[in-house]
């Protein structure tokens, strides 16, 4: 292993299951220590993605490397990973001393390092009490706890989890994930968590990673994919972003002006290059970023008329409807001056540089899987 | 889960006509065979005492006992091939093949022959292993022997054949359901953790389908042990278990004794059943 190997890469990777393309020309880099976590609605290959990791699916293209060696042709008993799976996968006749000793004991560890180690790992994780029992006496938390332990006592280099807190009861989640995130620092083993809720991945990854149809629409920090969501699918999926969609009407070196059926808005080009005037074209602007009392920096505007407030905490989000009867979100979070009331008309602006272009939606499969957001028809 | 509550009147309302049943089909005649048996005449006489000199003549007779031990080997012998052909075919079934409509296609092929009657099945037999049968016409043919072999027909080996035809769907079917149990989630963890693939077989499922293959070897105990059919057809009148030294003695009209070798067959049956219960607690089959 060189110095400079990265602690997982995968190259170019496809995955099909008969016709159907599971995971499609992936490429992906962990570097060593990081916690990335895959994002994305179901069906859209993350999980397959994390079972090609493991080994349990056999790629039909590309390669993927485990601290800089290829592992192909490698089964998944010796390759450097552990699993954690949805339903935790616990072996329902063995107690838990027994199965989170049962990792050493493949590795034909002596009986008494087994012992000592399972010893040292159930105080870890404050399960001392639970060896003798099986897991059919166990809470889910404590399913939960007994599975990670058993997949972290033979040290492996990455940690794979299938939606590890999915099965959990919504209060224990945030304990739980507080308690991975910590468990993964100290023990500087890389993290590879799947998941669909948005939620988890921005609170715990260091990177995020968001598929759509078998493919990576977006890899980055948490801040830059919410910021900044490179495609359309991504400021869809990811809630708090209002999208648009329309034609290019004109475009020079600093941004392009984009007709929709509710109006024309100026979008900034960043570092996309300038689409052709005609083109199809989306651009997404953050609910956050909305102001009902525009000033004179808010260049883009749009008339709306109030048609909902909901009221989640310390969130307060309004949903207005558009001219052409689209919906737009706006939100404001602690106390707000902002009082718009069911059926108020007003004017919405945000300032250009808030507005974000996406990248041209590319080859089959397009624009689709938009939640919560206005989809514009041309 | 049951919405009953264990003790309401409901509950034992709803078990009466089953229970009833039971006592007057089941009990009734099986409580009838043991006093038959203790019969000490031919025919029952109010004059004549109960008593246990049946029993005594049994043991007394090396042939019969040796019918006993015979009957039992057989079953243990059947146990033996029938749970390790049934489980091979059980995991091809249920883990091997992964699509369903081949899965389906294989298991009907395998539970087909039985919608037939157990008699015809057994008959289908003699022309097989017949001197003009079907092995020995290949055997000429391929010029393995020189004459028709006699011993495939009424011979045990014959019986043994047979019977391993008929039961290895009992012993496979319990597996197949305990296989399909088996989460996969179960397996790939096992192999996450360093475990090869004979070790996930030894660690993971052998014991996770016991169950299964303690009720197929009960079944199979069960049904060659009361097998009087294929002995009969297979073997010619050459070799006899318990079943048929019952027909025998009935056949004659020796009731009493008759019904001694049922009441040491039943007895036999359940001290095996008792056994293989030990084994596993057949009640967790089918929990998670």
């Amino acid at each position: 292993m060189t110095a400079a190997a990265h602690d997982l890469e995968l190259r170019g990777v496809t995955k099909r299951f008969g016709s159907f393309v599971a995971v499609d020309d992936v490429s992906l880099v962990v570097e060593k220590g990081q916690f990335v976590c895959l994002l994305g609605p179901s069906g859209c290959g993350k999980t397959t993605t994390l079972r090609l990791i493991a080994g349990l699916e056999e790629a039909d293209a590309g390669e993927i490397r485990i601290a800089g060696a290829r592992v192909d042709d490698v089964p998944p008993w010796r390759r450097d990973i552990a699993m954690m799976f949805q339903d935790f996968a616990l072996f329902p006749h063995m107690t838990v001393a027994r199965q989170v000793g049962f990792g050493l004991e493949m590795l034909r560890q002596p009986r008494e390092e087994i012992r000592r180690r399972v010893g040292e790992i159930l105080d870890t994780f404050e399960i001392a009490g639970l060896g003798p029992r099986k897991p059919d006496t166990l809470s889910g938390g404590q399913k939960q706890r007994v599975a990670l332990a058993r997949a972290l006592i033979t040290r492996p280099r990455i940690l794979l989890l299938d939606e590890p807190i999915g099965s959990l009861d919504f209060s224990l989640r945030e304990a739980v994930m507080l308690e991975l995130k910590d468990v993964q620092r100290r023990a500087g083993i890389s993290f590879v968590w799947v998941t669909h809720d948005q939620n988890e991945a921005f609170s715990l990854g260091d990177r995020v990673v968001v598929m759509n149809h078998a493919r990576i629409e977006q890899v980055g920090e948490p801040e830059e994919i919410f910021e900044l969501p490179r495609t359309r699918f991504v400021a869809a999926f990811i809630q708090g972003h209002n999208v648009f969609d329309g034609t290019v009407e004109r475009a020079d070196a600093t941004g392009v002006v984009v007709a929709t059926s509710a109006g024309r808005f100026v979008v900034p080009l960043r570092d996309t290059p300038a689409p052709a005037p005609g083109a199809a074209a989306s651009f997404s602007v953050r609910a956050e970023l909305l102001d009902e009392r525009p000033g004179p920096e808010h260049a883009n505007r749009v008339l709306a008329t109030c048609h909902a407030v909901e009221y989640l905490g310390s969130v307060r989000r309004w949903d207005l409807r558009l001219a052409d009867g689209r919906s737009v979100k706006l939100e404001r979070s602690g106390r707000t001056a902002c009082r718009l009331a069911e059926g108020e008309t007003v004017t919405l602006g945000w300032r250009i540089d808030d507005t974000v272009l996406h990248a041209p939606a590319e080859g089959v499969g397009g624009v689709g899987g938009h939640i919560g957001a206005p989809h514009v028809d041309q | 889960m049951s919405t009953l509550r264990e003790r309401s009147p409901v509950a034992y309302a709803l078990a009466g006509p089953v229970t009833l049943w039971m006592a007057a089909a089941l009990v009734a005649p099986t409580l009838f065979i043991v006093w038959v048996s203790l019969w000490t005449t031919r025919t029952f006489s109010t004059a004549n005492p109960l008593g246990v000199v049946n029993y005594v003549r049994f043991f007394h007779r090396p042939a019969y006992v040796k019918v006993l031990a015979d009957t039992v080997e057989q079953a243990l012998l059947l146990m033996a091939i029938t749970g390790l052909v049934g489980y091979g075919i059980a995991y091809f079934l249920a883990v091997k093949v992964e699509r369903p409509g081949v899965r389906l296609a294989l298991f009907l092929a395998f539970v087909i022959p039985f919608w037939t009657s157990a008699l015809i099945r057994t008959i289908a037999w003699i022309p097989f292993l017949g001197v003009g049968g079907v092995i020995n016409t290949a055997l000429l043919a391929l010029r393995v022997v020189d004459r028709p072999v006699e011993a495939f027909l009424f011979s045990r080996a014959g019986i043994t054949l047979a019977q391993v035809s008929f039961y290895t769907l009992l012993a496979a079917g319990p597996v197949v359901y305990t296989l399909r149990n088996i989460p996969r989630s179960l397996r790939e963890a096992a192999h996450c953790l360093k475990a090869s693939p004979l070790r996930v077989f030894w660690r993971i499922v052998l014991p996770l389908t016991l169950p299964g293959i303690v009720i197929g070897q009960i079944l199979v105990f069960l049904n060659v042990m009361a097998d009087f059919a294929t002995a009969q057809a297979i073997g010619g009148h050459k070799l006899a278990y318990l079943g048929n030294l019952v027909i025998m003695l009935y056949e004659s009209g020796q009731l009493p004794f008759a019904s001694v070798i049922a009441v040491l067959l039943m007895a036999c049956m359940l001290a095996g059943v008792a056994v293989l219960l030990k084994v596993v607690d057949v009640r967790r089959l089918g929990a998670p």
